[in-house]
This record gives C-alpha cells, sequence and structure tokens, in this order.
C-alpha cells in the first residue's frame, strides 16, 4: 500500500517554479531517497507535502487521504513528522524538554510524555544528554535531536531533511544506522541528503530532482547509472559501477 | 530529606510569612506599598502568561486594567451591582478584547507585535479620555470616576484599613502563581514555549501556535483586568491617565524583563525588587530630588539587563540551589 502519493504536485514562487510536476508515492515501510543538485527543490516539495505552505498545483495524498492544504499540525497528529534542514532546537530548554514538545502529540499527561520522550531517547541511545540545554549541543546531537523530537510524536512517516548534512563519517554511519533501526520499527522514511555513501546505503528506492522536475527514479543501483543523472549531478565516479 | 521537600517546606514558610505580615507592619503606608508589590506581581505573572511563555512583548496590557477597572466601577456606581460581579464582568469584556487583539497582531514578530500592543492600549485611553458617555455608560471622560467611600465591607469590596486589600491581593497572588506553575508543567505551557521559541518547528511537532497563543492572551486579559478592579477599589478614584496610560504596561515589562520573563518567579522577584525601589526613592528623593525615582529605576534597569539579561531570577535560583545543596550536604548539584 502505498502511504505517501504525490501526483503532479508543483510550486511556484513568483514566476519561479520551484517543483514541477513532481509524482512520486512511498510504500509503507520503504525508504525513498530525494536527491538533486542544490537549488533542485527538494525542501520546496518536503515543505508541501508537510504542509508550510500549499502546493500551486497537483495532489498530495497521505494515507489514502488528501492532505493539500493541511496544516503542519494537523498532518504531524495523522502521523507526518520532519525534521529541518537548519535545524530548530528550543535552544533554551533541555533536550528531554524538546523531546517532550513532540510526545505531547498524541498526549494530554505530562507524566505520559516524559516517558514516551525518555523511552524515544533511550531508543536513540540519547538519554545521557536528556539534561543538556538543547543549545549546547554539538551539530551531531542537533540533528539527533531533530529526529528523536519528529519520533516522539509517533509518526508513520518520517521526512528527514539533510540530518547528515555537516556530520563526520564516523557521525554518518551511525546515522545510517539509527535511520535503518526507524525501518525496523514500521517507520516509513522520506529523505534528502547530499551524502551520497549515506542514501545508497539506506534507500530501497530514490527519486532525483533536476530544476524541480524529476529526471530519473529506481533503485540506487539504476539511478547510479543513469546517464542524466550523472550529467545534473552524481559525476564521473558514480557512474563507473 | 529530598530538596523536594525542602523546597516545599520554603515555599509554605514564604507564604505563612506573607499570612502574618500584616501582625508587624502596623504603618498604613508600608502596607501600602507591600500591597503594591504584589498587586504589580500579580499583574507581571498575569503578563508572564503571554509576554513569558509565548514569547512576545505585549506591551498594551494597561488596556485590560482599564477595561476591569471601568466595567466594575460603572456597574456598581450606576447599577449598584457588586465590584465583586462587576470584576467577572470585566474579566469576561477583557478576555474578548484580548482575543480580538490577539487574533490580527499573533501574526506579527517581534517590535511589530509590541507597536501594534501599544497602539491598541493607547487607542483604548484616548477612546476613554474622549468619550462622556457610551451609551447609557458613564464614562465621564477625562476626569474619571469616583467611587464614594460608602459602605465598606466585603460585599462592596471596599474597606476602612488597609489589611483587607492585602489579603485579597495577597490570594489574588498565589491563585495567579499557582495557575501559571500549573500550565507551566502542561501540555499548553510546552505549546507556548515550543512556539515563542520556534514557531516552524513547534508547528511541525504538532502545536497550533497560533491557538496556543490565544488562549494565554484570554487567560491573561481576564487575570489582567480583575487586577483593574482590585486599583479601582483600592484607590476609589480611576482616570484614563492613571490607570489606561502607557506606563502601567511599559512598568509591568519592566518588573518581567527584570525579574526574569519566562520564569514563575521572576514577576515576583522583580516586584520585589523595583516596587520598593521605585516608592522608597520617590518617599525619600521626592521633595528635594523631584524624578530621581525614576532615574534609580532606569539605573537598575540598564544594571540587570547588561549583568543578567535574563533577570535577576537566574543567579538567585543557583544560589537557593547552592545553599539547599550545603544544607542537605551535597556535593553535586542535583537539577
Amino acid at each position: 500500500m502505498q502511504l505517501l502519493e504525490v501526483r503532479d504536485m508543483s510550486k511556484d514562487f513568483g514566476g519561479l517554479r520551484a517543483v514541477d510536476k513532481l509524482t512520486l508515492s512511498i510504500e509503507k515501510g520503504q525508504i525513498l531517497g530525494l536527491i538533486g543538485p542544490n537549488g533542485a527543490g527538494k525542501s520546496t516539495a518536503f515543505n508541501c507535502i508537510a504542509g508550510v505552505f500549499p502546493p500551486s498545483a497537483g495532489e498530495v495524498f497521505f494515507d489514502g487521504v488528501k492532505i493539500n492544504g493541511y496544516k503542519p499540525w494537523n498532518l504531524c497528529k495523522q502521523g507526518l513528522a520532519r525534521t529541518f534542514q537548519i535545524v530548530k532546537p528550543f535552544a533554551s530548554k533541555s533536550v528531554l524538554y524538546n523531546v517532550m514538545v513532540g510526545s505531547f502529540a498524541t498526549t494530554e499527561k505530562l507524566a505520559v510524555s516524559r516517558e514516551k520522550a525518555l523511552d524515544v531517547l533511550r531508543s536513540l541511545n540519547f538519554e545521557d544528554k536528556k539534561d543538556v540545554r538543547a543549545g549546547n549541543l554539538t551539530i551531531a546531537d542537533r540533528k539527533r535531536l531533530e529526529i528523536a523530537r519528529a519520533l516522539a510524536t509517533e509518526p508513520k512517516l518520517l521526512l528527514l531533511d539533510e540530518v547528515m548534512a555537516g556530520l563526520r563519517p564516523s557521525e554518518v554511519d551511525e546515522m545510517v544506522k539509527i535511520i535503518q533501526t526507524l525501518r525496523k520499527r514500521g517507520i516509513t522514511v522520506f529523505v534528502i541528503e547530499h551524502i551520497m555513501r549515506a542514501i545508497m546505503a539506506l534507500s530501497d528506492r530514490i527519486v532525483v530532482i533536476h530544476f524541480g522536475k524529476k529526471i530519473a527514479e529506481g533503485t540506487p543501483e539504476d539511478v547510479a547509472r543513469d546517464e542524466k543523472v550523472i550529467k545534473a549531478y552524481l559525476g564521473e565516479e558514480y557512474g563507473v559501477s | 530529606m529530598t530538596s523536594k521537600t525542602v523546597n516545599q517546606i520554603a515555599l509554605a514558610l514564604v507564604v505563612l510569612m506573607a499570612l502574618v505580615l500584616p501582625l508587624f507592619v502596623r504603618s498604613a503606608t508600608y502596607l501600602h506599598i507591600l500591597i503594591l508589590v504584589y498587586l504589580y506581581a500579580y499583574l507581571t505573572t498575569s503578563w508572564n502568561l503571554v509576554g513569558g511563555f509565548a514569547g512576545v512583548l505585549p506591551l498594551g496590557h494597561s488596556a485590560f486594567i482599564g477595561i476591569g477597572a471601568y466595567t466594575s466601577t460603572i456597574l456598581s456606581l450606576q447599577y449598584g451591582i457588586s465590584p465583586w460581579i462587576g470584576m467577572l464582568v470585566g474579566g469576561v469584556l477583557a478576555t474578548a478584547a484580548g482575543v480580538l487583539i490577539g487574533l490580527p497582531t499573533f501574526k506579527m514578530r517581534g517590535a511589530y507585535f509590541a507597536l501594534a500592543t501599544i497602539a491598541f492600549g493607547e487607542g483604548i485611553r484616548v477612546m476613554v479620555e474622549n468619550i462622556d458617555k457610551l451609551g447609557p455608560f458613564n464614562l465621564n471622560g477625562p476626569r474619571g470616576l469616583q467611587i464614594p467611600p460608602r459602605d465598606t465591607g466585603l460585599a462592596n469590596y471596599m474597606f476602612a484599613n488597609k489589611e483587607p486589600y492585602y489579603y485579597i491581593i495577597l490570594v489574588m497572588l498565589i491563585g495567579v502563581i499557582g495557575l501559571t506553575y500549573w500550565i507551566s508543567r502542561s501540555k499548553l505551557g510546552y505549546a507556548l514555549n515550543a512556539g515563542g521559541e520556534e514557531p516552524e518547528a513547534a508547528m511541525a511537532l504538532g502545536v497550533n501556535v497560533a491557538r496556543a497563543k490565544l488562549i494565554a492572551m484570554a487567560m491573561s486579559s481576564f487575570l489582567t483586568a480583575l487586577a483593574g478592579t482590585f486599583y479601582a477599589q483600592l484607590t476609589l478614584y480611576i482616570h484614563p491617565k492613571s490607570i489606561i496610560s502607557l506606563d502601567f504596561s511599559f512598568e509591568i515589562a519592566f518588573i518581567a524583563l527584570i525579574g526574569g520573563r519566562g520564569s514563575i518567579a521572576g514577576p515576583v522577584l522583580g516586584a520585589l525588587l523595583l516596587r520598593p525601589v521605585s516608592d522608597f526613592s520617590r518617599i525619600y528623593f521626592g521633595a528635594t530630588l523631584p524624578g530621581m525615582h525614576l532615574i534609580i529605576f532606569g539605573t537598575v534597569l540598564v544594571l540587570v539587563m547588561i549583568f543578567q539579561p535574563r533577570g535577576i531570577q537566574e543567579p538567585l535560583t543557583r544560589a537557593y540551589q547552592y545553599l539547599i545543596n550545603r544544607f542537605l550536604g551535597k556535593t553535586a548539584r542535583e537539577s
């Protein structure tokens, strides 16, 4: 079953068409990668799906329901969570507080929210930092906090917007492991990433966009061999294998 | 003994002290100063629901004080309705006004929101100043309204001495602090804090930021209006310049900034520091150096902003924690 289905979605900013008739879908339990050169419209596509702004044209279905124009907080309650490319921690608050904001999405009770937040932190090996102020975290931990908060809302689909940008290789490996465990927990993941090594290892399928248009789609191997993709983005080193 | 028990004992001691204080403070002047400290602590705590938790800077709260004061006073003068009932009516009217002002302004950020609320407060003041009669209600324009000291007693919200006022405002203050504490540990409190700091992230985590802010604004304006009635019954004379003035709005914000915005203790500590500074410097320098109290007030404000931008509650909380830990014989700090 398709958890997310995007049909001919476009987004215009004035005269600029940032996303152009994008069509894609994600099956439940899959990891779909979205790649493309800088400015290709990846984050705009994410924002349209996550309800930050409505798409100018086309349709978005989540779990069988048309969600065009839904507000972010409503989408979150229906099971669609996201992280931000530029991390947005509640900097003056502790890590636990940050995650509890997320876990309050599905409960009214402080104690329940706290327990759920601690569970999430434990599952991400993050519990030792629960009392650290979010503003004092390293960039890797901030990215992890983004995921922890989103997970605390108990999503069915998680949109990850460049959660590995700016991480060291060892931290990237750890993040890949974290995302793989998400899939084991039954969460469908839609991921934007620039780090090829990571996205090739993670994704079941990859969609490539360029100037807002989809130029290729398939397994990581197919995409890596695709002439258009190589030209647009990947460079020769991925074309050989 | 855990630090939690110590906290509870300390809190109980403070409340007990506040309760018996009038037995020792016999001077009406000092009691009046204490009443004003509590009144400002109450006002600032109410303001803090929006100005602290929701992360915006409303500077028009005097309008709600005015709505509360005028509503209860008019109802009591013209219709003989008890100010206690008028107080609640004023609260409801202020809530409506708060929501109406919040709907368009909460989309604004930073200084624009502050400016819009100033305009709102000043607009209300100018209107009241220039309206003698609003339908059947007699506002009496710039001359204001005087409440003739008739029968004193609880039912009339009017007393011959200061003690009853002291206890009324103390109960109101304890109530509003309790409410703030409860909100800070509720879903609403988390939503307000998150929405104030990073609205986009909060929205993505399921928080309807605009709605949370409106709820906070409704509560804040309701509570602020109650204090308006209290102020009217305390001074028995209200006029637009005194009660809907920008000074009122600013002083609330100053107290919050100095005490510590967004904390529970901040508004109380700020009022405890600033009100006596303002009153005593007026008492001692008022005759010889007029305006001195404002200079002192401003100096304190500047110094705190430079050295403790998060308010005096932060170092005081740290000091308190340190003392507690010493008292309990702990070396490591417990959070």
